[in-house]
């Protein structure tokens, strides 16, 4: 976690995130050689923030700094606490967050390995897998959600949703004249990262983090945009593991009299949410100890 | 006055329409391609070969031009999704720590 808090304090001082963040880089290649652009990227783009007031619900689209989602399950020794760096929160979302935490209870969408759970505290959620490393009492963090909210107010981000097409325009950005090494003056043009080419910090595993040096249509598909983990506090302990009772399937075909019986018992493991909470306005911007 | 460019010189392909229906020759140059489903995404060398070929398939197929080449691999590996939970506390963890307190 240690690691994991480091990168995101680098990564908000050193590169600015693109709007669009689409693709939560998981794995390592130490070897792949970054773009040109990777050194001429623009300072952090922060969207204003639309707010839409409507009679009985309204949502605030907050721009976020594109925070990417995805932190790997800490290694074995405690975690140290780590002063995290706070995020930029437009003009919108500083009003209206305290009325959201003010308004409780809240709702979270979470997602595990990108599959949405609609959550609540107090609830018990039986996932569709068995969590690996895990065992009964562990107390784990969701820091991936795509809505947080409340009866009347719904925190979303502001991210655009991932197209399949690759974006057709291309922004190349010249600075005219430069001055060589060599004292003459010449022409600098350098195009501009496409949106979807998300440099994010990944797992905090042992393998170094890949990162995607172009944007993938058929990879952003079923992606969804996350809020800054900053924001909120989503504590779930796991209760334990249960099996489904045994399936049978026979396998067989027509005029054979052989049949072939595959059984399965699949196990899930089974968590309750302890705790859903928004940060309030100081507490993000303060820092917050992790 | 020198322009200096960064030099492309991959095309990354993606299928998104299929081809049934279609002409077998339109077919056989998405397999040439190595194209076989929707949504697959190949990478090829910028040459006028490749070019021709795409241009065989334009209305199927989107295309971009790339730095890098990525491999069936890495695709995977970028595809591969998050945990989205990290372990805060191990029930095994706060045994431990109060043996050592103790």
């Amino acid at each position: 976690m240690l690691t994991r808090n480091l990168k995101r304090a680098l990564l908000d001082s050193q590169w600015p995130v693109p709007p669009t963040f689409l693709l939560p880089w998981a794995a390592s290649l130490t070897t792949v050689s970054h773009t040109t652009e990777a050194s001429n990227i623009p300072p952090p783009l922060i969207n204003a923030a639309q707010h839409v007031p409507t009679t009985d619900r309204s949502s605030m689209s907050q721009a976020t700094v594109g925070s990417p989602s995805a932190a790997a399950p800490a290694t074995s020794p405690p975690p140290k606490p780590f002063k995290v760096s706070p995020p930029a929160l437009s003009p919108t979302v500083r009003d209206l967050l305290p009325v959201l935490a003010a308004q409780g209870p809240h709702f979270i969408t979470a997602h595990l390995y990108d599959r949405p759970y609609l959550l609540t505290q107090g609830d018990t959620l039986r996932l569709p897998f068995h969590m690996k490393g895990v065992e009964p009492g562990d107390i784990l963090r969701l820091n991936c959600a795509s809505n947080l909210g409340s009866r009347d107010y719904t925190l979303k981000p502001s991210a655009p949703p991932p197209k399949l097409r690759s974006p057709t325009t291309r922004t190349v950005n010249t600075v005219d004249p430069t001055i060589s090494s060599s004292g003459t003056l010449g022409t600098t043009s350098m195009s501009m990262p496409e949106a979807g080419t998300e440099i994010s910090p990944t797992s905090q595993s042992s393998t170094p983090t890949i990162m995607a040096p172009h944007f993938i249509p058929h990879i952003a598909k079923g992606k969804v945009a996350y809020l800054d983990e900053r924001l909120y506090v989503c504590r779930a302990v796991v209760m334990g593991v249960e099996s489904e009772p045994l399936r049978v399937k026979e396998k067989t075909k027509r005029r054979n009299r052989k049949v072939k019986r595959v059984k399965s018992k699949q196990r899930h493991t089974v968590l309750r949410i302890k705790e859903v909470r928004v940060r309030g306005v100081e507490e993000i911007e303060g820092g917050f100890e992790e | 006055m020198s322009l200096t460019t960064p030099s492309v010189r991959f095309f990354r392909i993606t299928l998104l329409r299929s081809a049934i229906g279609l002409p077998k020759r339109t077919a056989g140059v998405l397999a040439a391609l190595g194209l076989h489903k929707r949504l697959r995404t190949v990478y090829h060398p910028v040459t006028q070969d490749v070019a021709g070929q795409i241009f065989a398939v334009k209305e199927l197929v989107d295309v971009q031009e790339v730095d890098q080449k990525l491999s069936d691999g890495q695709m995977r590996e970028l595809r591969r999704p998050g945990p989205g939970f990290w372990v805060e506390k191990r029930v095994g963890q706060q045994a431990q720590e109060e043996v050592e307190r103790t």
